[in-house]
């Protein structure tokens, strides 16, 4: 008991961390320079626009042994490219559905809107995320099985 | 494929990054790829002999591509995208891997720090590897520019782009420009008389070599894109040539109709001959056809029989005709909010609108500058000045604040007092927003020196009663109800977009916010551009905003059109969307999709305008075909970053 | 009810009048009633065509198959193609006019309304009466009932006993976009929309039963792509999760062959089968319109349904989407509100 507990504090989990260029990225660059620490568990993909991230690279991720996948924008009506970020919440809403619909656990996507100004929410977003994410333990429904 | 040969730069910035980062080991771990033939550490990359030793290790090892494992690309991707373009490398062949602000900042785990460091390096090992060497994308600019709508924006943008050497094609759909604020009486918070101030513009646009005046005039199609635009525009028929319209008023003198004039808001009348006011530019009479009996000689003939200059030609015929032009300024203004929605208030006889009653104290106006009240034309002695009428109100009306009615209610009050020095001014309001230069002064001295009664509430009820309208509020601050016996009302009315802006946002293909105001690029830093590229926004169209803002942003639109129009080409960035035609279908979701409309379909298939394309790549996560892609962020680059990412 | 005369009646004439250069309909198959889809390009064959509750198919996917004979061959055809559409073969061309696939000229809808009926699950006949349709020789609906006929001669049940899940719950039985249509609307109250989906939920209420239920499924997964075939909507020429509908043209470069991203591995394998499903459902979010026809062909019978009618549920409940109600509104993806949901976002 006491050794399974030991390997529970030990699991690190790995998070995919697709960051729009704009907005959640520059976020998470204001966190360094304002040097907030959080978890090194979760490493940022930086993409132009929250909309142009496909269901397929989440799911892609997941096969790939994600433990978590953040999916973070800017906020509803800042997006730089005017209207991305509502095309990516309708669509990222249906993948969130669709994962909890086949049982995969709620927390293992999650989806976040961080301004350039919100280097603290970034820094408290991936600290929740890890958290979250210590308590499931390894993903491995969607894992790849390969040989 | 052939093999790649990239090159990986780790900069320790000095203890930023080496503090927390284990540089030499993510040097180490990326020279383990097999694309990687070169990985170095380095102390500070971007100094001299950093940038120096990036340009020679590229020269000497026969590099095809870098990636730079530094700081936050918003420092120094420019910086070594020089370096790789001064060592015959394309720009795009380099990366930049963000391991400081993004890792040894925000960490302090050494041995984790590193693992995230290897793993962000090697995404961007990954990216570089499958990045094609793009140039920047270049085209020609017409340097012309159309302004639609003649009020004072629109007069203000044509003025300053004229004045900075570009040919400027105007274009207003009444009769004159002027629009909104050559109705207005006097301004605030100075007082000065509105006419005075504006009409020398208007006669200037007139003179302006490089401006070519469009009156009753629609821009009814644009096509092309930024820089080279092409604009269809209906010449309405004025059945007077204003070339040879000596304004002598012998035509409208002999008209039979009588018909409101929409000038002075239906409180006056005109002819169907007419001149709009006597200051109208251009200085012409002209035809309303609507009202006209017939624009026939054997109906009635009679204006054209006195217009001894011949200026009236009943066969004159609405013409479209077509501008090229490298940039458009958007400046439709606003309408007030309809009297139609407001069931109690709407349509008293003694309620006039702010713009009425604008026109009453206009020296010029159909009053003469007397105020008088529409029933029975006597000087009311009780005015009760409402504000907030339609805006604030999201469960019926407009749910924004229309920014100016707290100030030219506070004018109105003054000029109320100025005419009629022994009446009563009553202003019911919400709040007083009077931020602005001189703007709380001006409020306050309308309420010491002028002595108006500022009420704080809303009005509950109102409606006609012998002659009176009487005013039940209630006064929030004292608590207690309030209930006047008026003669005339004053309705601050609502701002909203003007009655076109719909149609023109549609024309131009750029978008609207939620109270049909037309958007900006952006609210905070693109305020002045719409969303198409070459587009831009002036005036009360945007949003309600006083006189000194719609300057100001007219002449931010106009500065904006230079600064584009002066480039010799126009640059737009190559990292733009390509469709891999072969899997297209051509459903258009990507068109749908697109906020910049740079998608059209061709023979079924949909091809991307690179000029237009911004790069965001929301068509390509919206095609469940894979055929869009953005260049240097495709879904096979992004796929190997993922799994660069969980590689460790 | 429809007249099946008037039905062949209609096609004859069509193909007579050289107004269609063919119809797409249904015939009476090779063994009991069972229909089955036909082509007929000659006015005499119009005798063959038949209407019933067999007739299961979503002919859509034979507009689809034409489409690419078509570019195949090279052809611009100068007549449209005719097709029998129950309502939600109709929704299917409605989705498909909307995605640009044909031109709404390029296709003569003959409407056929189910009315307060619908097709067979043969599933449920074989529990209902022990045999399929191709063991029925008859069967009709007399307003109330089914009335079957088989070796056993005349049996009466309730249409929900024998009716395909999908056809209980379906909202709109009547073709609404059509060139000429048979039958009537008529309300129908067989079964709440999404019952199926919703009778899941309240058994797989938590996140491990739910999980529990879809590995399952999802490892009996046999890779056959059979849903993928028969649905109307998966037109695509290539697959974007296998490489067997990798199609090399002319100008295929060594590249592009290279560069085809493999997202889902081809081995049938749990986590490669979830990520095909998944991927399909997304796909299909707000394209399908629940012909039902993948569940009804899969061999190991995955209820495929479900995951399609979620999504559907979702974009009707959260974004006011109806898949195949309107050919000229924006895609369910191509478009949004101010109001979609937000809540899950942090």
């Amino acid at each position: 008991m006491h050794e399974q507990q030991q390997q529970q504090t030990q699991y690190e989990p790995k998070i995919v961390a697709f960051l729009c260029k704009w907005c959640s990225s520059a976020g998470s660059d204001l966190a360094g320079v304002s040097r907030i620490q959080y978890p090194a568990n979760a490493t940022p993909i930086t993409v132009m626009c929250s909309g142009s991230v496909s269901p397929q690279y989440i799911l892609s991720a997941f096969n790939k042994g994600a433990d978590g996948v953040l999916v973070s924008g800017c906020h509803i009506g800042d997006c730089h490219y005017m209207e991305g970020n509502y095309y990516a919440r309708r669509k990222l809403y249906m993948v969130s559905e669709l994962l909890q619909f086949i049982g995969v656990e709620p927390e293992r996507f999650r989806m976040s809107w961080v301004s350039a100004a919100e280097g603290t929410k970034y820094a408290k977003v991936v600290r929740d995320f890890v958290e979250d994410l210590r308590h499931l333990g390894p993903q491995d429904k969607l894992k790849a099985q390969r040989p | 494929m052939t093999k790649k040969r990239t090159g990986v730069f780790v900069c320790h910035c000095g203890s930023n990054i080496a503090a927390t980062v284990d540089v030499a080991a993510v040097a180490a771990a990326m020279a383990g790829e097999e694309s990687v033939v070169c990985a170095r550490d380095y102390v500070y990359m971007c100094s001299d002999p950093g940038q120096n030793s990036v340009i020679q290790a590229i020269k000497d090892n026969q590099l095809d591509s870098v990636v730079v494992s530094c700081c936050s690309p918003n420092l120094h991707e420019k910086t070594f995208r020089e370096n790789a373009k001064a060592a015959g490398l394309n720009d795009f062949t380099c990366e930049i891997a963000n391991i400081r602000e993004q890792c040894s900042w925000v960490h302090k785990d050494r041995a984790k720090a590193t693992a995230k460091a290897i793993r962000i390096s090697l995404s961007a090992v990954k990216r570089v590897s499958r990045n094609l060497a793009l140039e920047p994308i270049g085209i020609g600019v017409t340097r012309r520019v159309l302004v639609v709508g003649g009020g004072i924006a629109g007069i203000q943008a044509s003025l300053d782009l004229a004045n900075s050497g570009f040919e400027v094609v105007l274009v207003e759909k009444n009769a004159t420009i002027g629009g909104h604020m050559i109705q207005l009486s006097e301004t605030f918070p100075t007082l000065d008389c509105s006419q005075c101030i504006l009409s020398p513009k208007m006669v200037e646009i007139t003179r302006h070599p490089k401006i070519t005046l469009m009156t009753s005039s629609e821009v009814q199609e644009v096509t092309g894109y930024v820089g080279n635009f092409r604009a269809k525009i209906l010449k309405k028929a004025t059945y007077v040539d204003p070339d040879k319209c000596k304004i002598c008023d012998d035509c409208a003198k002999v008209c039979p109709v009588v018909v409101p004039n929409q000038y002075d808001l239906g409180i006056s009348a005109r002819r169907a001959i007419y001149i709009p006011f006597a200051q109208a530019i251009p200085a012409s009479y002209t035809l309303d056809e609507s009202s006209c009996l017939g624009l026939n000689p054997v109906v009635c003939g009679k204006c054209k029989d006195v217009c001894e200059a011949g200026a009236i030609d009943y066969d004159m015929q609405s013409r479209t005709v077509t501008e090229e032009i490298g940039a458009i300024v958007v400046a439709t203004g606003f309408d007030l909010y309809s009297q139609d929605h407001l069931g109690e208030y709407g349509h008293l006889e003694n309620a006039v609108d702010g713009l009425q009653f604008e026109r009453m104290c206009s020296a010029s106006g159909p009053t003469k500058g007397k105020v008088l009240r529409p029933s029975d034309h006597k000087e009311p002695k009780d005015v009760v000045f409402i504000q907030c009428v339609g805006s604030r109100d999201p469960a019926r009306h407009c749910s924004y604040c229309s920014k100016i009615c707290c100030m030219y209610t506070a004018k109105h009050a003054r000029l109320y007092k100025h005419h009629v020095p022994d009446g009563r001014a009553y202003v019911f309001y919400i709040d007083i927003r009077s931020g602005g230069k001189g703007y709380e002064e001006f409020v306050q001295r309308t309420m010491e020196d002028d002595e108006t009664l500022y009420l704080r509430g809303r009005v509950s009820k109102i409606y006609e009663d012998n002659g009176k309208i009487r005013v039940y509020g209630n006064d929030t601050l004292s608590g207690q109800n309030v209930e006047i016996e008026a003669d005339m009302v004053v309705l601050a009315l609502a701002m909203q977009p003007s009655a076109g802006t719909a149609e023109i946002a549609k024309t131009l293909k750029i978008g609207r916010d939620k109270d049909g105001f037309l958007q900006e690029a952006h609210p905070k830093l693109r305020p002045v551009e719409s969303v198409t590229a070459g587009i831009f926004l002036a005036g009360a169209a945007q949003g309600p905003k006083d006189i000194p803002e719609t300057v100001s942003q007219a002449s931010a639109a106009a500065a904006k059109v230079v600064t584009l129009l002066s480039q010799p080409r126009l640059i737009r960035s190559p990292t733009v969307a390509r469709v891999r035609s072969r899997l297209c279908t051509g459903c258009e979701m990507c068109v749908d999709a697109c906020p910049y409309d740079a998608i059209h379909l061709e023979n079924g298939k949909a091809v991307v305008n690179d000029v237009l394309c911004e790069g965001c790549g929301t068509c390509s996560a919206t095609c469940v075909r894979a055929a869009i892609e953005v260049k240097n962020a495709t879904p096979l680059q992004i796929q190997e970053m993922i799994g660069a990412v969980l590689s460790l | 009810m429809i007249n099946l005369q008037e039905l062949r009646t209609r096609a004859r004439d069509l193909l007579t009048k050289g107004e269609v250069r063919a119809v797409v309909g249904y015939r009476r198959g090779s063994r009991g009633m069972a229909a089955e889809p036909v082509v007929i390009t000659r006015p005499e064959e119009a005798a063959q065509l038949v209407w019933d509750p067999s007739c299961v198919h979503n002919l859509a996917l034979y507009l689809v198959e034409d489409r690419k004979l078509l570019k195949h061959r090279r052809q611009t055809p100068d007549k449209p193609i005719a097709i029998v559409a129950k309502g939600c073969d109709a929704r299917a061309i409605v989705v498909l006019l909307q995605e640009n696939y044909f031109k709404r000229e390029e296709v003569y809808i003959l409407g056929v309304s189910c009315e307060e009926t619908g097709v067979f699950s043969d599933q449920k006949l074989m529990r209902r009466f022990g045999v399929n349709s191709q063991a029925l020789t008859d069967a009709r609906f007399d307003g109330t009932d089914y009335v079957v006929t088989s070796a056993e001669g005349e049996q009466r049940c309730a249409a929900r006993e024998v009716m395909a899940e999908r056809c209980l719950e379906c909202r709109q039985p009547f073709p609404k976009v059509n060139d000429v249509v048979l039958g009537e609307e008529k309300a129908r109250t067989l079964e709440a929309p999404f019952a199926a989906l919703g009778r899941f939920e309240q058994t797989a209420n938590t996140q491990v039963a739910r999980w529990d239920f879809w590995k399952r499924q999802f490892d009996r997964c046999i890779r056959c792509f059979a849903c993928r075939s028969v649905c109307p909507m998966c037109y695509c020429e290539e697959c974007i999760v296998d490489s067997i509908t990798f199609t090399v043209a002319p100008d295929t470069t060594a590249e592009e062959k290279a560069n085809r991203v493999r997202w889902i591995q081809r081995s049938a394998t749990g986590s490669e089968n979830i990520g095909y499903h998944m991927t399909r459902a997304l796909h299909l979010a707000g394209r399908c319109i629940d012909c039902g026809e993948c569940e009804r062909v899969c061999p190991v019978h995955i209820p495929l349904r479900l995951l399609n009618t979620k999504l559907e549920r979702d974009a009707r409940e959260k974004f006011g989407y109806e898949p195949g109600a309107s050919i000229e509104v924006a895609s369910l993806v191509s478009s949004f509100r101010d109001d979609d949901p937000n809540d899950f976002i942090r």
